[in-house]
């Protein structure tokens, strides 16, 4: 049963159109990988999903249910998490706080007003946990501004995960990461493989090719090719051009 | 029907003059991506001059004041139109000077910027001249009505209209056949490449900001007349070059003038039915086209969207 | 970033040492004040701007939201006052109640169409309100007297049932007001510590993100405004009440204007007491150097560019960096940049 579902989305923005045709649907607990040369649509795509941009056509569906049209925080609170291509923290807050508003049980209390957030240890032993999970146990208080960058892109994750999600869509999570910095990702996401469903697009070939079950490959507006990494290679389009370059 | 035409034509007249206030406005933010709020206290300051000029005490040196003095008021009114704004451009060299510290930062600056300078010269106007109203004098030739259909015309603001006019095609006339025209549009299109094409940006800025405030000041000696002078005249010129610059569009000539025109016509038929009320009208068209459509109806897409 | 950091105790706390010892310090003033060459009323002043300011440091310090018109709701409470204790009842808690509900009705009305947006456009907007509540104070003459404006406003008494304040005085009104600031102060910090305050801040940095994390940013910001405009109405109600009177002036854009610029210039962007900060160096400039010339804003007008070239984080900024390691002016520079993005 697919989690999402994308059929015939369409987007286009006064007399460009950036989307053309994009039919996609990816199951329950698979790792999704999108790759496809700079302006090909994708993260046009992630904003299509996350509500973000509303479709010109087409549909989206959420584990069934039709949430074209829905605005950004209504889709997330149905489960869809996201990083961004380009870094948005909360370069204010420390490591701890970034990741503490993103958990759902804070979230539950956002119009709270009676009782400090300060005093309260399990929300900030929550916190704690996540970002131990992506390596940052030792900087939960370290403002996001001085990290690193390395840690601010762990930390863009933590806070995806933090939400909770269903769904988690990545966006270029190796950006600008040197060969270490990738592996860490890589080893990270592994470890979340099966235990939720991911859809990450990158331009990083081995990181895609050594974690997505499968990959859809998009260009000019449209997904032109889509398998197992294996078919893919042996895909000629994806040979042809300079996608596939590497065993 | 009939009945509307005076106001009409006075919304046609305000749109005109509405057009010459946003056009040094939008000089700027076409070139300089510069919201600069500073705008409306430089439209009052040229009022100001503009009086000072042409009543008793002209800033002028002694000698020169007597003579001045005994000119009819034509040729000073004449004179005054343009030594003020000329004099007013000197403060904006000293406004765009404080602004290069915040070139290249976020255009927040800019506006906190230049409302803090807006602040400034408000208070100075006040110090210099106090808070009472003032009255411009007119020449005789421009000033009080004639008759025309049955109804009774203001001279002035068909003088003022038709300046307008004459002023926005001479600066578009300008913008398109000179060479000063290009580089200035070429540096709102693509700064760095003008900047590698040789030219010195920032005495291109400079220059357009001037000129921006000229035109300011010109309009403010222009308005003074039909809007009287106090040191707050101000608002009432920025908050329409900002609605005229959203219903037009950024970057957008003649856009701009015809949004000038639909928010003169709008204010000029409001005020057939509720004539105190009437520039509240201009805020209500602004809150109700932000609201509903912040693109403009000719611009691409504007530096206010960053 | 008004809140203080979440690790300090103080971030938790209902009461902070400062606080008590900002309280205490007040409580003493008509005491000496006279003998500083002030008098009792500039008390009285100071605590009414600093209830506004903090207010209205709500919506642009913590929400990051730039409201240049926000003179309209100090002024609906002023007026709400004295039509209250002319047509409704001249009780005094029955028109401080009216006019709050009236800034916060007012406030809600606003924010209502200005919540979706941010930045110039939002600037613009507030400006744009700000002007037709103006208007319709200066030429709604049978309501609000127009220019001539609401005279004869009187001082209630502060009855509490058992006890009653003559509030007549000046040094009395003053510990009214200093009551009232002492709750303000003690729910602001609250609000600013809390959940909701957290979720202010990160609208503040990241609208984008923040919608994404699933919250509806719109409502946040509306009902940050709300609240802001209601408190503020409340200090137009105490400064109708100490002046007597009630005019347009209040809601003009100048004096919208000056409450942004004791703001900035106290360090509203990076502390929590940067208003009050601002509030005093305004007052105190002009009544001290008022005294010797008249071009006393003027000069704080220029301060007020000063501080926006080089020193955004006014003077709690100064102050703090100066007991901390980093200059704060990194985070001055971030909250000015984060008020005016557009995304």
């Amino acid at each position: 049963m697919a989690l999402i579902e994308a059929e015939g989305v369409h987007v286009r923005f006064r007399d460009r159109v950036v989307l053309e045709q994009i039919d996609l649907s990816v199951p329950e607990g698979e790792l999704h990988g999108i790759m496809g040369p700079n302006g090909a649509g994708k993260t046009t795509f992630f904003n299509v999903i996350t509500g973000r941009v509303k479709p010109t056509r087409g549909r989206i569906r959420l584990d069934g249910e039709d949430i074209f049209g829905l605005s950004t925080h209504a889709i997330a609170n149905k489960g869809v998490a996201r990083s961004f291509q380009i870094m948005t923290l909360f370069d204010d807050f420390t490591a701890r706080e970034n990741v503490m508003v993103a958990l759902p049980a804070f979230r539950a209390r956002g119009f709270e007003v009676r009782r400090a957030v300060a005093g309260d240890a399990g929300l900030a032993e929550e916190a704690d946990a996540v970002l131990a999970s992506v390596g940052l146990g030792e900087k939960v208080a370290a403002t996001a501004r001085q990290l690193p960058y390395g840690d601010r892109r762990a930390l863009e994750i933590a806070v995806a995960l933090a939400q909770r999600p269903r769904v988690l869509c990545l966006d270029e999570p190796t950006s600008g990461l040197g060969g270490d910095g990738a592996k860490r990702l890589v080893e990270l996401i592994g470890r979340l493989r099966g235990k939720l469903t991911i859809v990450v697009i990158e331009h990083d070939m081995e990181f895609l090719f050594s974690l997505a079950d499968r990959i859809s490959v998009i260009h000019w507006g449209q997904v032109v090719a889509r398998g197992t990494p294996r078919e893919l290679q042996q895909n000629e389009w994806v040979k042809r051009s300079n996608l596939g370059r590497f065993a | 029907m009939l009945d509307l035409l005076p106001h009409l034509v006075n919304g046609l007249v305000l749109g005109l003059l509405f057009a010459l206030i946003a056009l040094g406005f939008m000089l700027i933010v076409g070139l300089m991506e510069q919201i600069n709020l500073a705008h409306g206290s430089l439209f009052a300051l040229g009022a100001y001059m503009g009086l000072q000029f042409i009543g008793p005490n002209p800033p002028l040196p002694a000698d020169l004041t007597t003579y001045w003095l005994q000119l009819p008021l034509g040729w000073r009114y004449a004179l005054a139109l343009v030594i003020a704004p000329c004099l007013v451009g000197v403060v904006g060299i000293a406004v765009e000077v404080c602004m290069r510290r915040t070139y290249g930062k976020d255009p927040l600056y800019g506006l906190l910027l230049t409302f803090g300078a807006a602040m400034v010269i408000e208070e100075g106007i006040r110090l210099i001249w106090g808070t009472r109203d003032y009255v411009l004098e007119v020449p005789r030739a421009v000033s009080g009505a004639f008759f025309f259909q049955d109804l009774i015309w203001s001279t002035y603001r068909f003088y003022a209209a038709g300046t307008a006019a004459a002023v926005i095609g001479l600066v578009w006339l300008m913008i398109e056949k000179t060479s000063y025209g290009a580089i200035i549009k070429a540096g709102a299109h693509d700064s760095e490449m003008v900047r590698a094409l040789g030219i010195n940006l920032s005495r291109l800025r400079l220059s357009v900001f001037v000129f921006g405030t000229i035109l300011a000041a010109f309009a403010g000696i222009i308005l003074a007349p039909i809007w009287g002078i106090r040191p707050h005249m101000g608002v009432d010129a920025v908050v329409p070059a900002f609605l005229v610059i959203v219903l037009g569009g950024v970057g957008s000539f003649w856009g701009a003038v015809a949004a000038s025109i639909l928010v003169g016509l709008a204010i000029g038929l409001s005020a057939a039915y509720a004539s105190e009320w009437s520039l509240l009208s201009m805020y209500l068209l602004l809150v109700a086209v932000v609201t509903f459509r912040a693109r403009g109806l000719f611009g691409k897409k504007s530096v206010l969207e960053a | 970033m008004t809140a203080a950091s979440s690790t300090s105790p103080d971030a938790a706390r209902l009461v902070t040492p400062t606080m008590l010892v900002l309280w205490l310090a007040l409580a003493t003033v008509p005491l000496w004040i006279a003998q500083a060459g002030l008098y009792p009323y500039l008390g009285v002043e100071i605590l009414i701007w600093s209830i506004y300011a903090l207010a209205f440091n709500l919506v642009l310090g913590t929400a990051g939201l730039p409201s240049f018109g926000h003179g309209a709701y100090f002024g609906v409470g002023a007026y709400a006052f004295g039509l209250c204790q002319f047509n409704l009842s001249p009780n005094l808690w029955v028109s401080l109640a009216a006019a709050t509900i009236a800034a916060l009705v007012a406030g809600i009305l606003v924010a209502l169409f200005i919540s979706h947006r941010r930045g110039i456009y939002y600037a613009f907007m507030t400006i744009a309100f700000a002007q037709i509540f103006w208007t319709i104070a200066i030429k709604a003459y049978d309501l609000t007297g127009g220019e001539d404006g609401l005279l004869r406003i009187e001082r209630p008494p502060a009855d509490f049932g058992i006890i009653s304040f003559d509030l007549r005085g000046n040094v009395a009104l003053f510990y009214f007001v200093l009551a009232v600031f002492v709750l303000a102060v003690v729910g602001l910090w609250r609000l600013v510590h809390s959940p909701y305050g957290r979720v202010l801040a990160a609208i503040r940095q990241s609208e984008m993100r923040a919608s994404h994390l699933g919250y509806p940013v719109w409502l946040y910001k509306a009902s940050v405004f709300a609240i802001s405009a209601a408190l503020c109405g409340l200090a137009g109600a105490l400064f109708a009440m100490a002046q007597h009177s009630a005019f347009p002036d209040v809601m003009n854009l100048t004096q919208s204007g000056y409450v942004v610029m004791m703001v900035l210039v106290g360090g509203g962007l990076v502390n929590f007491w940067g208003p009050v900060i601002g509030v005093a160096v305004f007052l105190l400039t002009r009544d001290v150097i008022g005294a010797f010339t008249n071009s006393w804003m003027l000069w704080f007008g220029l301060l007020f560019v000063l501080v926006v070239l080089f020193r955004p984080e006014g003077i709690a900024g100064l102050v703090k960096s100066s007991f901390e390691r980093h200059s704060l002016r990194g985070q001055g520079l971030s909250a000015l940049r984060l008020i005016f993005r557009s995304g």
